[in-house]
C-alpha cells in the first residue's frame, strides 16, 4: 500500500469503520511510514479534541414537555405530588385502554410484532467496578431490542465512570461510550446526594448526565410511578 | 475506497435488516420521499390516534436531544435548532406511518437534516443574518486548494493544545456538508451507515466529507498554534 491510498483509509481507520483486510493492510504501511503515522497521530488528536469540546446537547426542558404534550399520550410529570396521583392514575387508565387497543390491532397487521415488547429498564450502577460491564450489557441489550427505553442511575461510587475524564480499564474515556448511549435515547442520571457527601461539583460531571436529588428515590419512583423493570449492576 | 473494505463495525454499527433499510428511504423531505413515498403513506396503516401516539412516544420522543444536537450544529443557533426540531417532530408526526421498523434515529434525524436545511434556505431568502455558508464550497472546491497533505507532529501537539473556543469556532465553521458528517460521527457516534442514511448519500460520499472536513478542522487547530508558538 502506498501513502495516498493509506490517506484516504486513515479516517475509516481511528473510526472503526474497515473491514479487517483494509485494517492489516493499513497498519502495514504505517509500520513502515512516519508521515502517515504523524498523520494517524493528528487525527486521534483530533479526534480527542473534539470529544473534549464540544458535547451531546440535551434539548430544553420545556420543548421536551410541549412536545410530549403535543405529541405523546400524556403530558409530562406533573409537579405537585398531590397531582402527581391523580394523573397516574388517569394515565394507567388510557394505558389500559392503549394495551387493548394494541393487542388487537397488532394481531391484525405484520411487522408491529416486535413494537409491544418494548420495554422501559432502569439501570442501577452503584460501584465503579461494574460500570463498564454494564455499559457493555447495555449495548447488547439495546442491540437485541433497539426500542426499550434505558435510564442509568448511578449512584455510591457508581458515578465514577460519569465524571469527566474517566477512561475503562483499555483507557478508552467513558464519555464515547456515554455520549453513543445518549445518541441512542439512553438517560443517564446522577445521585446528587451522592454528589453532596463525596464533595463532588455538578461541573465535575458529563454534561450528558443529569441530576437528580436522590438516585435511590428515582429508582423507586420510575418502578412504581412509570413502570420501569430493574437491573441492578 | 472500494466498496468492500467497509464493514459493521462490532462497535458502532447497529444492526441492518430490511426493514430498517426501508425505513431510511422513507425520510419525509429527500428528494427519493417526493418521487415515491409521499402518495404511498396516504394510503398507509392508518393508525387510530391515540395509538398512533403511543408508538411516536416511544420511537420518537426519546431522540429529542439527539434531534436537537444536530440542529445546534447545522444551524448555529440555539432559537433556531428548537424551531427546525419542533418543525421536524410535526412532519415526523404527520408522516408517522412512513417510519418501517422499529429504529426512528435515522429516520428522525434524516428529517431533521432536512428541515435545518430549508430553515437556513428561508433564512437566507428573507434576508436574516442566519449564518450559512457561502456558495460555492461544495467538496469540489474545497479538496482542490485547500488541504495540507501531510500534517507533521507538531500539528498533533497543536491540536492536542487547543482551547475549547478554538475547537468549537473551527468545527463551526465548517462547511454545512462537512460538519454535519463530522458532528454525526463525533457527537452523535453515528456509523458512517447510519450518516449515509441520514444525508442520503452514499458512504463514500460520507467518508469523503468526514475525512475533508477533519482536513479543515487539523488545518484551522494546527496553524492557529503554530501561529501563536511563533508569535509569543
Amino acid at each position: 500500500m502506498r501513502c495516498p491510498e493509506a490517506n484516504r483509509l486513515l479516517d475509516g481507520y481511528v473510526d472503526d469503520q474497515l473491514e479487517v483486510a483494509g485494517v492489516l493492510a493499513l497498519e502495514e504501511h504505517l509500520r513502515g511510514c512516519a508521515r502517515c503515522r504523524a498523520r494517524e497521530e493528528s487525527l486521534r488528536a483530533l479526534r480527542a479534541a473534539l470529544q473534549r469540546h464540544t458535547e451531546f446537547r440535551v434539548a430544553p426542558a420545556a420543548m421536551h414537555a410541549a412536545l410530549r404534550a403535543e405529541f405523546g399520550v400524556r403530558a409530562a410529570a406533573p409537579v405537585q405530588p398531590a397531582r402527581r396521583r391523580v394523573a397516574f392514575g388517569a394515565t394507567a387508565l388510557a394505558m389500559l385502554a392503549l394495551a387493548a387497543w394494541g393487542l388487537q390491532g397488532a394481531f391484525e397487521r405484520e411487522g408491529m410484532g416486535a413494537a409491544r415488547s418494548a420495554g422501559k429498564v432502569v439501570y442501577h450502577i452503584s460501584s465503579s467496578q461494574t460500570a463498564s460491564a454494564a455499559l457493555r450489557t447495555l449495548r447488547n441489550h439495546l442491540e437485541a431490542s433497539p426500542e426499550t427505553k434505558v435510564v442509568v442511575v448511578a449512584h455510591n461510587e457508581g458515578v465514577d465512570f460519569l465524571l469527566r475524564g474517566a477512561r475503562d480499564e483499555s483507557g478508552e474515556l467513558f464519555a464515547t461510550a456515554v455520549r453513543q448511549f445518549k445518541g441512542r435515547g439512553v438517560d443517564f442520571r446522577v445521585c446528587n446526594n451522592t454528589l453532596v457527601r463525596r464533595k463532588i461539583g455538578s461541573e465535575g460531571i458529563l454534561p450528558e448526565a443529569t441530576l437528580v436529588p436522590s438516585g435511590i428515590a428515582e429508582i423507586s419512583r420510575l418502578q412504581e410511578s412509570e413502570g420501569y423493570a430493574y437491573m441492578r449492576m | 475506497m472500494p466498496p468492500w473494505l467497509l464493514v459493521d463495525s462490532l462497535t458502532y454499527c447497529w444492526p441492518l435488516n430490511d426493514e430498517y433499510r426501508a425505513s431510511v428511504r422513507n425520510i419525509p423531505g429527500s428528494a427519493r420521499w417526493n418521487r415515491i413515498d409521499a402518495g404511498a403513506v396516504l394510503g398507509g396503516w392508518d393508525l387510530s390516534d391515540g395509538e398512533k401516539r403511543a408508538r411516536f412516544e416511544r420511537l420518537v420522543l426519546p431522540h429529542l436531544d439527539a434531534a436537537y444536537s444536530l440542529a445546534v450544529w447545522l444551524v448555529r443557533d440555539d432559537a433556531h435548532a428548537e424551531e427546525a426540531v419542533q418543525e421536524s417532530c410535526l412532519r415526523a408526526f404527520r408522516y408517522f406511518d412512513a417510519l418501517r421498523g422499529d429504529d426512528a434515529r435515522p429516520w428522525l434525524l434524516g428529517i431533521v437534516r432536512n428541515t435545518c436545511y430549508s430553515l437556513l434556505q428561508r433564512s437566507r431568502q428573507d434576508g436574516v443574518p442566519l449564518p450559512f455558508d457561502e456558495e460555492g464550497c461544495g467538496e469540489d472546491t474545497v479538496a482542490a486548494g485547500a488541504v495540507v497533505s501531510f500534517p507533521l507532529n507538531p500539528e498533533a501537539a497543536a491540536i492536542r493544545e487547543a482551547d475549547r473556543e478554538h475547537v468549537r469556532n473551527a468545527l463551526r465553521a465548517l462547511p454545512l456538508e462537512f460538519r454535519e458528517a463530522v458532528v454525526l460521527r463525533e457527537i452523535h457516534g453515528f456509523s458512517y451507515r447510519e450518516i449515509a442514511a441520514v444525508c442520503a448519500v452514499p458512504i463514500g460520499t460520507v467518508m469523503s466529507r468526514i475525512a475533508r472536513g477533519r482536513r479543515l478542522l487539523q488545518q484551522a487547530l494546527g496553524e492557529r498554534g503554530a501561529s501563536e508558538d511563533t508569535g509569543t
